[in-house]
């Protein structure tokens, strides 16, 4: 059986065993034969067609739907991937009842997970599967009445497995209900000798929330979608320490002179470097990722600020460290800190 | 328009509780197109009829596009054998179709007394409607509720409802409106 399309384009399908009766090979499909086209109803094979569209020849199978003979055209590359599969055979439809009239434990309650696999097991989960979901709902049902979108997609599951029963064991759609239901809803007093259900469907494993591994860790905070929105171009490393240190601004400011004249690449590689290393080293970039913050106001603001900064560097200069201290702040942010702490030494 | 056919005779004034009601639940005209005699094919030789065959050789009434027609007999029903044996029957419907036939014998006796004439008139009410409800494409309802709930079901209440649910309604009303006529 091939499960539903992956949820990320990453995710490998998982590989289950097929469903019984499911069509792998359009070749044995023949006119007359009749097949269950998921969440679509039993069809009849009308034949096999080619048709030019787009330019390209494409082998079609042309099945008509036996409810209401709608015209249903699927590529024969297809056939195997849609979960197109034969009409239940008795045995299938036995395991059916049984399974309905079987006691049904809790149902799943996280609408959801409900919703989710309720839709797999209707598009790949065989005649076993819509009868999964009508019990499952209907279960739920005795306990609440069920939501708008899950009451259409009961009456669907429904319409679905009536049309199927009638077909496979040759009986009118209403007759074919009356035996789902009195199975499903059997009369007072009534108590059937019932075989062990069949086992129910199993499902692809959805894939899980994808976590950054550690060494992608800075990667995945920093990535925010801002290349899809146009703004790939923003440093938003250096627009956080402008914000993270705002009191130290004017040190900053006042030290930006030799620190726009140095290049700004050796930046990245700074962050990356770590702690380990000493002040000297550091200090060119700290400068550096300043400098990027204010770009434009620097060079007018370098004499003004002089004079301010010069008075404010004794508290900055015991609060930068203590800040440093207590919170190992990611690489990118280090800069932010120590630049004005050391700057207003440097002045003092 | 739903006509009511009936098989077996049924009292005037139950007749017309019945036009009536069937009017409100579905919004189409409803009347009486007379009798029809039961045809002898569909007879068991356990006494009761068999509810399938009935539908097929009853003679026929005048129609039009889209017209239903309602069987009414007070003969008991049979349906052929299921996977697990043989649903008890008040009524069957050609689903999606323009036949269906009730039976009044599995209702509560009419009686004399107004309140067990009542009694018997919702239910034959009852049963009709879901009759006509499968013709118009409705499926049975986990509602006890509803009109559409399943006649043998254990939670239906001792004097159930004789009316469709939201989603029932408004399914059929959608039906309806969709109909060629």
């Amino acid at each position: 059986m091939r499960g539903p399309p992956p949820r990320h384009p990453d995710d490998h399908r998982e590989q289950l065993p097929a469903v019984e009766g499911v069509i792998e090979d359009a070749a044995t499909l023949a006119p007359g034969d009749r097949v269950v086209y998921p969440n679509q109803g039993v069809c009849a094979v009308v034949g096999v067609e080619e048709k030019d569209i787009a330019g390209q020849k494409l082998e079609l199978v042309r099945m008509r739907r036996e409810e209401d003979g709608a015209a249903v055209l699927v590529p024969k590359n297809k056939v195997p991937s849609i979960g197109l599969r034969r009409v239940a055979t008795g045995g299938q439809i036995e395991g059916v009842f049984h399974y309905l009239a079987a006691q049904f434990d809790d149902p799943e309650l996280d609408w959801k997970v409900r919703h989710r696999d309720n839709a797999d097991r209707l598009i790949a989960g065989g005649v076993l599967g819509v009868a999964e979901v009508v019990k499952g709902l209907h279960s739920l049902s005795r306990i609440r009445p069920l939501p708008t979108k899950e009451r259409e997609q009961y009456d669907n599951a429904r319409h679905l497995l009536v049309h199927e029963v009638a077909v496979s064991l040759g009986v009118a759609p209403a007759l074919a209900e009356d035996y789902i239901d009195y199975a499903l809803m059997p009369p007072a007093g009534v108590k059937f000798d019932l075989k062990p259900p069949p086992t129910p469907v199993l499902l692809p494993s959805r894939p899980k929330r994808r976590r950054p591994a550690a060494g992608e860790g800075e990667e995945g905070m920093e990535d925010l979608g801002l290349a899809d929105l146009g703004l790939g171009d923003l440093d938003l490393g250096a627009a956080l320490e402008g914000v993270e240190a705002p009191a130290e601004e004017g040190e900053a400011e006042g030290a930006e002179g030799e620190a726009k004249a140095e290049g700004a690449e050796a930046a990245p590689e700074a962050a990356a470097e770590g702690e380990g290393e000493g002040d000297e080293e550091e200090e060119a970039p700290r400068k550096k990722a300043a400098a990027k913050a204010k770009p434009a106001k620097a060079p007018k603001s370098a004499a003004k600020a002089e004079k301010p900064a010069a008075k404010k560097a004794a508290p900055a200069k015991k609060a930068a460290p203590a800040k440093r201290a207590e919170k190992p702040a990611p690489a990118a942010k280090k800069p932010a800190a120590k630049p004005a702490a050391k700057r207003g030494g440097k002045k003092k | 328009m739903i006509r009511i056919v009936t098989l077996d005779p049924i009292d005037p004034s139950d007749m017309a509780f019945l036009t009536a009601t069937l009017y409100r639940a579905f919004g189409l005209g409803t009347e009486h197109a007379g009798e029809r005699p039961m045809p002898r094919e569909a007879e068991r030789k356990d006494g009761r009829v068999d509810a399938v065959k009935v539908l097929a050789e009853v003679a026929p009434v005048r129609t039009f596009a889209d017209d239903k027609v309602l069987y009414i007999t007070a003969s008991p029903l049979a349906l052929p054998d299921g996977p697990l044996g043989e649903p008890p029957c008040w009524g069957f419907s050609q689903y999606g179709g323009e036949r269906a036939v009730i039976s009044t014998s599995r209702l509560p006796a009419r009686g004399v007394s107004e309140a067990s004439i009542e009694n018997f008139r919702r239910r034959l009410a009852r049963e009709a409607i879901h009759a006509v409800g499968h013709l118009w494409d409705l499926h049975h309802c986990y509602d006890p509720k509803c009109a559409m709930h399943p006649s043998w079901s254990p939670g239906l209440p001792a004097n159930p409802e004789m009316d469709l649910d939201t989603f029932c309604r408004e399914k059929s009303e959608r039906r309806i409106r969709l109909a060629k006529t």
